[in-house]
């Protein structure tokens, strides 16, 4: 079918805070929007929503303008934070509230599971059980465009984790966009086809996940990802299929393509990052140097590990699966060789 | 009562009151201050005595003048004060502020200069006043001046309660409502509504509580047909308290009922 969203140089001034200008373009995927708490977010789904009306700009779905249009006109359905079901209604007559159709509804409740709650009250319902029954009401109405506000983020891990991919599954059998707002960067990798960065009331990068984590534009983008490896650098070679940068005293080879300045911010992603035994032969090899562990955590899927580059003023953060942690013994002053493979090094240009 | 405690025992709180007992026996006093009248009424006459004058046509006149006009105040007082109750619950600003302000204006006027500043816009001598009079229907001395002195004073508590009631629902169910499609009236009436309903009830009653009591601006405004207010008044000073008693009863009773309805059905704006 193909509805697209189109917004265009969206405002929204408020007496702490400026929306905008936002240029955004959302076909039948799904786009994740992530940022902190207060960077905007719930602005912008509020704005396309109809819930505020914005100072300038336009909203267009499917070719039709939106701004001036009450929400009750606009086809464009909302999930809310806590859901925002009718605590004086059933689950049957929330989903049923403002059906398109009794068929819909039906399949609805196959598909999410609700068949056993359709005479509950919300107030009886569990998180995880009201974000099923809101997402249920929402669709039940065929709207253009679904927005979800931070839906999983009241739930505790194991139930977001289920519901997590149950939305995955769901998201692809729609044909419509979708703006999923979250501030957690594992839901927005998982869920989205392509992720928004929002900071200040601005959108700072657009991309897929794997280029907003691998190939952030601006240093705020590489830490909001989780890129905590962050070092000033300087260009000092570049050949046909490699760039040399120093940072400290240390040179690095990269494939990251050859940026416009020649101070440079270097992002290494701690998954990156290689930790191996210190007797593996020096660190003649490129993109190799020895350093001691300084910290480290466990932080369940992975160590978090802190390394001090011998030598050097680097220190690098190095995330290490608990296997590797285990087998190399590792503890807080221990001797690693780190291995940065070259495709991992990834660099942002100076602005000013 | 506080010689238990630990402190008094190590000596060191010798004039330690238990300030909650303190409390409770002022607090007390009061209460008995409350209670003690009100068994009295009860007491001071006999059951008989006073089942046999409810049936004088005084009585009766003024228990159905009372029940009558509160009952359409309370409804006058609905269908105008839930607009704006929801009007205010649902704007901010100065405006708001200063509406509010009227509204409670009433609240704490005294009731006879509530009834003065009616018949300077309803009293025989103003335009609108005679104009009534002329069509046959006198906006004073009538069964609707009487409904226009309660309105006055009993319709903002419709309307503070009720808003209070609309605040406490969430807004964010309103615009799910809408979003889904609804528009701002259906979502009132789906939602917003029911949703607020025993505290609109709340202030029904309030009102209809207030209406039926109602004594000051009625006697300026209509002291005729009499209301039981009016009617204990005149018993009171023509005949001598023991004449007052049976119409008060019925009112206690009435206020009695008003509580019930707070304390069950409706949700008591003062718990």
């Amino acid at each position: 079918m193909g509805m697209t969203l189109e917004l265009s140089r969206l405002c929204k001034a408020y007496a702490q805070f400026d929306f905008g200008p936002v240029d955004l373009t959302v076909d039948d995927d799904v786009l994740a929007v992530l940022g902190p708490s207060g960077s905007g977010k719930t602005t912008l789904l509020s704005l396309i929503a109809g819930i505020t009306g914005p100072d300038s700009g336009s909203i267009r779905l499917g070719g039709r303008e939106l701004v001036g249009f009450p929400p009750e006109d606009r086809h464009v359905g909302v999930v809310f934070q806590e859901g925002a079901l009718f605590p004086h209604m059933t689950v049957r007559e929330n989903i049923g509230y403002a059906a398109t159709a009794g068929e819909r509804v039906d399949e609805l409740v196959t598909l999410l599971e609700l068949n056993g709650l359709l005479d509950r009250t919300p107030p009886t319902l569990s998180g995880g059980e009201q974000q099923r029954v809101a997402l249920a009401r929402t669709l039940a109405t065929d709207p253009d465009v679904l927005l979800l506000d931070e839906p999983l983020s009241s739930l505790d891990a194991p139930i977001r984790k289920r519901l997590r991919d149950e939305l995955h599954g769901l998201f692809e059998s729609l044909d419509i966009p979708v703006l999923y707002v979250t501030h957690d960067q594992r839901t927005a990798t998982a869920l989205g086809d392509r992720i928004a960065i929002v900071r200040d009331g601005a959108l700072e990068q657009v991309g897929t996940p794997s280029t907003v984590l691998t190939r952030p534009t601006n240093r705020f983008v590489a830490r909001f990802t989780g890129t905590e490896n962050l070092f000033d650098g300087t260009v000092t070679d570049r050949t046909a299929d490699e760039t040399i940068v120093r940072f400290g005293d240390r040179r690095f080879r990269t494939t990251a393509s050859d940026p416009s300045t020649s101070a440079v911010t270097g992002c290494i992603h701690p998954s990156r990052v290689e930790v191996e035994a210190p007797d593996g032969g020096g660190d003649r090899t490129p993109n190799t140097v020895t350093g001691t562990v300084t910290r480290w955590l466990n932080e369940g899927s992975a160590y978090r590990v802190e390394i001090e580059v011998d030598a050097e003023s680097l220190a690098l953060t190095a995330n290490v699966r608990p296997p590797t942690f285990e087998r190399l013994e590792l503890e807080t002053g221990s001797e690693v060789r780190v291995r940065v493979p070259r495709e991992s090094i990834h660099l942002i240009p100076e602005r000013e | 009562m506080a010689t238990g405690r630990p402190s008094n025992r190590s000596g060191t709180a010798a004039f330690g009151f238990d300030w909650l007992t303190v409390a409770l026996v002022l607090g007390g006093v009061l209460l008995l201050y409350y209670v003690v009248p009100m068994v009295s009424l009860f007491l001071s006459v006999p059951v008989g005595d006073v089942l046999a004058r409810m049936s004088d046509p005084a009585v009766v006149d003024s228990a159905t003048t009372s029940l009558l006009s509160a009952s359409i105040s309370t409804v006058v007082a609905a269908l105008f004060g839930l607009p704006l109750a929801y009007w205010l619950a649902r704007t901010d600003g100065a405006v708001t502020k200063g509406v509010l302000a009227i509204v409670v204006l009433p609240l704490v006027l005294p009731p006879t200069v509530g009834g003065i500043v009616l018949l300077t816009v309803i009293g025989p001598g103003s335009p609108l006043g005679e104009a009534a009079i002329a069509a046959g229907f006198p906006l004073t001395r009538s069964l609707a001046g009487v409904i226009l002195a309660q309105t006055f004073v009993a319709s903002p508590f419709v309307v503070v309660t009720a808003k209070a009631a609309f605040e406490s629902v969430d807004r964010t169910l309103e615009y799910a409502s809408r979003s889904l499609g609804k528009s701002r009236l259906t979502t009132a009436r789906n939602v917003t509504l029911p949703l607020a309903g025993p505290g609109i009830l709340a202030g029904v009653t309030l009102a209809f509580a207030r209406a039926i009591g109602e004594f000051g601006a009625t006697m300026m405004v209509a002291y005729y047909p009499r209301t039981m207010p009016v009617q204990i008044w005149v018993a009171f000073i023509e005949l001598g308290l023991d004449n007052a008693y049976p119409v008060a009863i019925l009112l206690v009773l009435i206020a009695a009922a008003a509580l019930l309805i707070l304390n069950t059905v409706a949700s008591n704006p003062w718990e």
